[in-house]
């Protein structure tokens, strides 16, 4: 295998993959795989890592790895129990010390996970999310570093009443006794409120208050004008999508959020007009519903890159 | 007449008659459980019949099965940590996020070939690899995290995906 073209491959799935991609990476990336067989097989390779993790829950992916990486430099290790006759290595399990990483929740693309806390707060993370849990005697304390969660906040049967925050990288949306749901889209935090009411707090600006029924952004340096939003907003925790009138190149970016690799949406139909339901737990199949339904087709490159564009390209 | 091929199959008859007793005891006594020691004497002969190392193998036989031995040893100890680490793991979960006994050999076999391929990984780079590639966290949010740059983050993604390719080969 060509060390060289390997190198590149591995460029590529950093530019595709770990950082946002735009048209024109894509096109470049298209142009690199067209290039030869050798180009293919470096990126057959590529994929064959990134098909290592497929159907890997996150957290028991990070425990257990976490767990076994704590074996440093093991290999010595264990030759020395070879030497030493030990018959169990037990070393391991220290792992258990690692601090807030157990507190940690996340979920992988096309993975959603539900955890009830202690103080009957049960949160719902969407695809591709990450939060930190800082509960503390006087508050608790949610830190969402990636994607989006909804949140049911519980009573707290403590003696004394602790705020519920959920803090973004733009400021903090405190909870008033409430169902909502905090998502991150590039640079602002999004709070929709389908339960009582939510107090927006950007880290430099005014405080906005968000009732039920009720969506509102905010960067770090203000709060954005309030829009309706219904229940079906928050469909995505039972697995569907429910979209009206929307464009069609919006439908396959949240597609594209509940899936891994690459699903790109082609301009000559991004303004194709979309309504219905579609499954987030199979978007494969939500992908064919489109189809059916639009005059699209749907292209796989390969594996991790699918393309939808117009049926008669 | 000599067969010009030490590892023809009389070859590791032979090997297998003056060896195996003793290789499987040793097994044994590092396991601590005599089904284990059985299979990976039996699979460390079945590498032996695929080894590459005829000299060695006439001079000191013994020296190369007890280096096949404890290869194989340290991969069924590593497979037997990642399995313990998983069952560590589910015990913490709630129920409904407990895979399926057949979803957790699915998981169990992923992991073993994941951790393989991380084997060698310093554990910096390792951690942020696994930031991207279990979280989907992009390099910024990676750099976000962790307090690097975010060229050292991409250095260091870059580095863990050459060495898991050169693994997966």
């Amino acid at each position: 295998m060509n060390e060289a073209l390997l190198e590149e491959a591995a460029s590529w799935v950093i530019r595709l993959r770990y950082e946002p991609a735009d048209a024109n990476t894509r096109r470049a990336f298209e142009r690199w795989l067209a290039q030869g067989e050798a180009h293919a097989q470096a990126w057959s390779r590529a994929e064959q890592v990134l098909g290592a993790f497929d159907g890997l829950p996150a957290r028991i992916g990070h425990d257990v790895l976490r767990a076994t990486g704590k074996r440093r430099g093991r290999r010595a290790v264990l030759r020395a129990m070879l030497g030493l006759g030990v018959a169990a290595p037990s070393g391991w399990l220290a792992w258990r010390e690692a601090p807030a990483w157990r507190a940690d929740l996340r979920t992988a693309a096309g993975e959603q996970l539900t955890r009830s806390l202690d103080d009957g707060t049960r949160l719902v993370l969407n695809s591709g999310s990450a939060v930190d849990l800082r509960y503390g005697a006087a508050e608790r304390r949610l830190v969402l570093v990636a994607g989006e969660v909804l949140v049911t906040t519980g009573q707290e049967t403590q003696r004394a009443y602790r705020p519920f925050v959920v803090q973004t990288p733009q400021g903090e949306a405190q909870a008033l006794g409430t169902r909502f749901s905090v998502r991150l889209i590039d640079d602002r935090t999004e709070v929709m409120v389908f339960e009582h009411a939510v107090l927006a707090r950007p880290a430099h600006g005014a405080p906005v208050r968000i009732d039920a029924g009720q969506r509102g952004s905010f960067t770090r340096g203000q709060a954005g004008a309030l829009a309706p939003v219904d229940d079906s907003a928050a469909l995505w925790e039972q697995g569907m999508l429910v979209v009206r009138d929307q464009r069609l190149a919006d439908v396959v970016a949240e597609l594209a959020r509940h899936r891994s690799g690459v699903l790109r949406c082609s301009p000559e139909v991004a303004g194709l007009r979309v309504s219905g339901a579609l499954s987030l737990r199979d978007t494969d199949a939500a992908l064919h519903a489109l189809a059916d339904r639009l005059p699209i087709a749907v292209r796989r490159l390969t594996r991790y890159w699918v393309s939808v564009g117009p049926a008669d390209a | 007449m000599q067969s010009p091929d030490p590892l023809s199959l009389p070859a590791v008859e032979q090997l297998y008659r003056h060896h195996h007793g003793w290789l499987q005891g040793w097994l044994h006594r590092k396991l601590g459980d005599s089904g284990d020691a059985a299979d990976l004497a039996h699979d460390t002969f079945v590498r032996l019949m695929a080894a590459r190392r005829p000299p060695v193998l006439r001079e000191e036989p013994r020296a190369l099965i007890t280096h096949i031995a404890k290869g194989l040893l340290i991969d069924h100890w590593r497979r037997r940590a990642v399995q313990q680490a998983y069952l560590e793991t589910i015990a913490h979960l709630p129920e409904p996020q407990v895979p399926s006994p057949e979803a957790g050999l699915m998981i169990v076999q992923t992991l073993v070939a994941i951790d393989a391929m991380l084997q060698r990984l310093p554990a910096a780079t390792r951690d942020m690899f696994l930031l991207a590639q279990l979280d989907g966290l992009t390099l910024r949010e990676i750099a976000e995290r962790t307090g690097k740059p975010v060229i050292t983050v991409r250095r260091h993604l870059h580095k863990a995906l050459m060495a898991c390719m050169s693994a997966a080969a």
